[in-house]
């Protein structure tokens, strides 16, 4: 009997203006009935073009050799009208990203509804919900009324509509918190094993994978590079860039993986201090408190994590802090003075403490080379001295060098850790006391998350820059903060050292948290 | 929703506020009075200037003008007509049946044929179809209407009437009118369609071209849909709500089509009447027009904006 | 510094002209708009200018096209050629002027009213919802109407009732510029409103802006024409807009006249064709999103 899915010499490469782009190369893989298998890879490395390669879902722009067997039979050489009764019915999808997956103004149970009439057969609309524990009533919900989770449930209760027996599922819980990603892999994992269902499963989260998958292949310039059992591959890599993808989730309570020395917490002098902070949004439906009395304190040369999930109120306490949102009550001081409200004060202030973005490259204007990103600040402040000298002191610091060469260079040529390293490079130009970094390297590529870190370690020790780090990563927080605040929903639930906080929670939500976070080690 | 609607309603009636302010000080901006507008060019004495000021009123003050003024529209008063010497407000009244008929009809025809061009073309952008129609769209979009109107009386000769909506001759009773009309609409529809329905082919168009690429029509095709139900059941709902606003939006240049169009088929509409006035000038007569024209238009588009509530399920919900 | 900036600046613009080129669409556009543009301004020097007055007609009325009339006479015996010829003069100083003005107003308007929020911006979409609703031909008619005649009152009345369309693109343009996170940045880094919206919000909005602006001329030069087509135009000028108004009140359609009517309806359709096609052409080019890869 052939295996559920077979890739032979699968190889997809693209047709774009500047020649073709091979994107997949030269890929065998087997799948037998039932099992799961995890794909790992940065972006870029060719994994979605291979799980949307199995149901030609490629854009016409695309060129495949080899096969793709399904149940033995190839999908590449299939006829129009075999290939759309294949689709759903053998093989379906849970894609990346569920809010642009599902038809924004038609009704969620229509939708799940659609594959199974297409397909013949009753539709089970309410069944399928209750599957993935959603209640009925969902159905005649429209997408935007849906959370996260709740739309990624519906793209799993679509996907088993017809009964498949592969399911292919790409990133499938990549934007979500984590107590969500949790629930939402639980009802994954649950349904594919009770109904005998093969999983290909995608993501860059080694740790996703390695909590849901038996077997795991790891990707990387459109090519497997590893391949085995979950646990022996992330418990014994082989190739450096599996060990590379392993190290860059850390574990929390793993002293492995904790960059900081116990010992280097010095006593430190208060440097920033929030008190009773609380910040209102007058929204439509009346006013909303995003932070509701936040009393936090960083001291100079520390690192701070402030942890939460989306909608805790975290980026919002960061704005209050930089003066970048005038808080409703409580008060921001800077040095024991309160922060000045005038706009030329906010400007000397600015100078003092600045903001690393989440994301690089939205957070550099893509028409601006290195040279002007970083030297904008100095403009900015007149800073008196050699302009020059003082953008190549800064991208030195930042660990680009030879500097010079970076100076005439657009965004859109450098690689996504060296794009941060350009924004970290534009606030050090001002030569700051306090970094407030907005989840610094979560829309980083594995492999450079750790230099990053590292880079804000060493300007901790060199220059003595405090930071505080806004992060939804409790790994992140364990590798390297000195102390941890959690918040939740606008409230400060628990701080402490790290140690304290991520080794023994004294809150029942830090509890939860911790229990959410997917583990390498199973 | 109901406070949504009602916030929608209080623009309307402060839009249409607005179009009635503009139409009384439009006339009024130059320094003098209106009778220096109407006077301009001609030989006229100082008495002559002091009866037309007394006829309607310009000798008052400013607040009082404009209070009579407000008082009469609400009245349905408009004035005067100089040149008719009736009543605007009767004028409008009889011209606006026709113009309904000829914008109404044209509109209707014009984002028909423009919405199925567009989608037929961004469905198979760069074919050969999408780039004739666009072609054709373009150029159609380029001609100023009234000369197309003219090109086309001159062209079809005598095979239609050119000019107003119906013989004399024609039998009383239903049918032989309605069809002396329809004969009489063909060039006029004809040529405000030619005119105006590119920009619904081209809105639709960059429209579905814009869908094209969204993540939920490759979840459509994993799920085994023909590329037809693809597009009529995932791709045309989506793509059609921006649309739906951009057609209201261009009512207004179908007013603007629909003047020049009656001036050259003399077209007893709204459009027609606004030319009349302009010679003269009759401004009462120019007012009145200016105002209902203007005021229909914005009614019409917060009745979109509320139709638009209706259809989009995300913007129904907040 | 500033010689490796304008390298770059070199070389972003004749990169755009490379993709331009490739729209053939557009070139043909622009070798159009060019030719007609030598043309206009040659006009004065190639011809003599009292062909114009009724008085000096040297033809007899209504004369088809012949050796001596290349385009026929009009119906006061003048050359149609050279009325055409004169005619585009009006058009695209109209044209040009109407649209500058009109695109500034709507830049203005739009980059306020998305940069500065509150109440003074929420009263600036108002008005600007008012006027992008409001049929354009009816107010400029009321304007021409009460203005003394001349081009001064046409571009008036043409500038002051097209710009809102302008105004809601760099309007949405510019929020979508403002949301992006380097806008945040550039505030934490300390700059103020000049230097948010000089160094970052105008270089990101002028491409389409200038994109807008070709695309509006044509809408101008159509309703210059239109304009004096009912008769608000400069009666003093030649105009293809006023050629027409001859055409129809003088019968130009029963006299079957077709020499009288092509010239200058063909002389608006292609100068308007060929703006749409150019400001098509640089939309794809400086627009990315249009550009999609299947």
């Amino acid at each position: 009997m052939s295996p559920l899915l077979e890739l032979r010499g699968l190889g997809v490469r693209y047709r774009t203006d500047r020649g073709e782009v091979t994107a997949v190369r030269d890929v065998d893989l087997v799948l037998e009935a039932g099992e799961t298998l995890g794909l790992a890879g940065e972006s870029g490395c060719g994994k979605s073009t291979l799980a949307m390669s199995v149901l030609r879902l490629l854009p016409k722009s695309a060129r495949v050799d080899g096969e793709v067997l399904l149940d033995g039979e190839d999908v590449v050489t299939m006829g129009w009208g075999r290939l759309r009764a294949v689709r759903w019915a053998r093989a379906s999808v849970v894609f990346q990203g569920a809010m642009h997956a599902l038809n924004p103004v038609r009704r969620v149970g229509e939708q799940i509804a659609e594959p199974i009439r297409l397909h013949g057969g009753t539709a089970r609309v309410a069944d399928l919900l209750d599957q993935v524990e959603l209640p009925a009533a969902k159905a005649r919900s429209y997408p935007h009324e849906l959370s996260g989770g709740q739309k990624q449930r519906i793209m799993i209760a679509m996907a088993l509509a017809c009964d498949p027996k592969l399911v292919i599922a790409d990133e499938p819980t990549t934007a979500l918190d984590v107590i969500v990603q949790a629930q939402v892999l639980g009802v994954l994992s649950r349904l594919v094993a009770e109904q005998g269902i093969g999983l290909v499963m995608i993501s860059h989260d080694l740790s996703v994978l390695a909590s849901t998958c038996d077997r795991l292949a790891v990707m990387r310039h459109g090519r497997i590079v590893e391949q085995g059992p979950a646990r022996s591959v992330i418990a014994a890599p082989t190739h450096p860039h599996t060990q590379a993808l392993a190290a860059a989730f850390p574990v929390v309570g793993d002293p492995a993986f904790r960059q900081v020395e116990p010992d280097e917490v010095r006593e430190s002098t208060p440097l920033l201090r929030a008190e009773g902070l609380r910040v209102d949004y007058r929204g439509r439906g009346g006013v909303v408190s995003a932070v509701k009395g936040v009393d936090l304190e960083i001291g100079s040369g520390e690192i701070v994590a402030l942890v939460g999930e989306s909608g805790s109120g975290k980026t919002t306490t960061a704005r209050a802090l930089l003066g970048l949102r005038p808080p409703t009550a409580g008060r921001v001081l800077f040095e024991g003075a309160d922060l000045p409200t005038s706009s030329k004060g906010l400007r000397e202030y600015r100078r003092q403490v600045q903001l690393v973005l989440q994301d690089p490259t939205s957070a550099l204007n893509p028409r601006h080379t290195v040279y002007e990103s970083v030297a904008e600040g100095l403009r900015i402040h007149r800073v008196p001295g050699d302009e020059a000298a003082l953008v190549a002191d800064a991208l030195a610091k930042a660990e680009l060098r030879p500097p010079e060469e970076f100076f005439p260079v657009l965004p859109h040529e450098l690689s996504g850790g060296q794009r941060q390293r350009v924004v970290i490079a534009g606030a050090l130009a001002l030569g700051p006391r306090l970094l407030v970094a907005d989840e610094p390297v979560a829309s980083l590529d594995a492999s450079v998350r750790g230099e990053i870190l590292a880079l804000l370690l060493r300007l901790r020790r060199e220059l003595g820059l405090a930071a505080l780090i806004i992060t939804h990563d409790l790994g992140l927080a364990w590798s390297i903060a000195d102390r941890v605040a959690v918040m939740h929903e606008g409230v400060l639930v628990e701080q402490g050292t790290v140690e304290q906080v991520l080794l023994d929670p004294s809150h029942e939500y830090t509890r939860r948290l911790l229990a959410a976070v997917p583990s390498t080690t199973p | 929703m109901l406070r949504h609607v009602a916030g929608k309603l209080g623009g309307a009636v402060a839009g249409v506020a607005a179009v009635v302010v503009l139409g009384f000080f439009l006339f009024r901006m130059i320094p003098g009075d209106p009778t220096v507008t109407m006077t301009r060019g001609r030989q006229v004495d100082e008495a002559q200037i002091a009866e037309l000021r007394a006829l309607h009123g310009y000798d008052r003050p400013i607040v009082e003008q404009f209070g009579k003024y407000v008082g009469g529209l609400l009245r349905g008063d408009m004035g005067t007509s100089l040149f008719y010497r009736r009543t605007v407000a009767e004028l409008i009244g009889e011209r606006v049946g026709p113009t309904l008929l000829l914008v109404g009809t044209s509109t209707l025809i014009a984002v028909t044929l423009g919405l199925w061009l567009g989608i037929r073309g961004a469905w198979r952008r760069d074919s050969l179809f999408d780039r004739t129609s666009t072609g054709v769209a373009l150029l159609g979009w380029a001609m100023p209407a009234f000369w197309l109107g003219m090109l086309l009386s001159m062209v079809t000769g005598d095979l239609f009437p050119s000019g107003g909506m119906r013989f004399s001759s024609t039998p009383p009773g239903f049918w032989p009118q309605a069809l002396d009309v329809a004969h009489h609409m063909v060039l006029p529809s004809l040529t405000l369609i030619a005119v105006v329905y590119a920009q619904y082919q081209l809105v639709m168009r960059s429209s579905l071209l814009e869908e094209m690429n969204a993540d939920y029509l490759t979840t459509a095709r994993a799920k085994g849909l023909r590329d037809d139900q693809v597009r009529r059941r995932h791709a045309v709902p989506n793509a059609l709500l921006p649309t739906v606003t951009l057609v209201f939006l261009h009512i207004g240049l179908v007013v603007t089509g629909a003047i020049t169009v009656e001036t050259v088929y003399s077209w007893p509409g709204l459009g027609l009447l606004t030319y009349e006035a302009l010679a003269g000038p009759d401004l009462p007569l120019l007012q009145g027009t200016f105002v209902v024209l203007a005021g229909s238009v914005i009614v019409m588009n917060v009745l979109a904006d509320l139709l638009y509530q209706v259809l989009d399920p995300r913007v129904r919900a907040s | 510094m500033t010689s490796i900036v304008w390298q770059r600046r070199r070389a972003a613009v004749s990169s755009t002209w490379r993709e331009f080129t490739r729209n053939r669409g557009g070139l043909v556009g622009l070798v159009v708009l060019g030719v007609v543009v030598v043309l206009a301004l040659l006009a004065p020097l190639v011809t003599d200018a009292t062909g114009l007055d009724v008085t000096k007609a040297a033809g007899d009325r209504w004369q088809p096209p012949s050796g001596e009339y290349w385009f026929g006479t009009d119906h006061t015996g003048r050359s149609v050629l050279l009325l055409t010829w004169w005619g585009s003069r009006i058009s695209l100083l109209i044209g040009l002027t109407a649209t500058v003005l009109s695109v500034a107003i709507g830049t203005l308007v739009g980059v306020t009213a998305a940069h500065f929020g509150g109440w003074a911006s929420a009263g600036l979409m108002w008005v600007t919802n008012f006027f992008l609703v409001l049929p354009s031909l009816v107010l400029a008619i009321a304007l021409s109407t009460v203005l003394p005649r001349g081009i001064g009152t046409i571009v008036l009345a043409i500038g002051v009732t097209s710009w809102a369309s302008s105004a809601r693109l760099v309007r949405a343009q510019t929020l979508s510029v403002e949301a992006r996170p380097f806008i945040e940045r550039a505030k934490v880094l300390g700059g103020g409103h000049a230097h948010v919206i000089g160094r970052h919000v105008l270089p990101a909005v002028l491409p389409l802006v200038f994109v807008n602006t070709t695309l509006t001329v044509a809408n101008a030069i159509v309703a210059e024409a239109t304009l004096s087509f009912l008769g608000l135009g400069d009666p003093s000028m030649v105009s293809w807009g006023s050629m027409l108004r001859a055409a129809n009140l003088h019968g130009a359609v029963s006299q079957r006249a077709w020499w009288f009517l092509l010239p200058p309806g063909l002389g608006v359709v292609v100068i308007v064709l060929a703006f749409t096609l150019v400001g098509r052409a640089l939309e794809t080019v400086l627009n990315p999103r249009l550009r999609g890869d299947r």
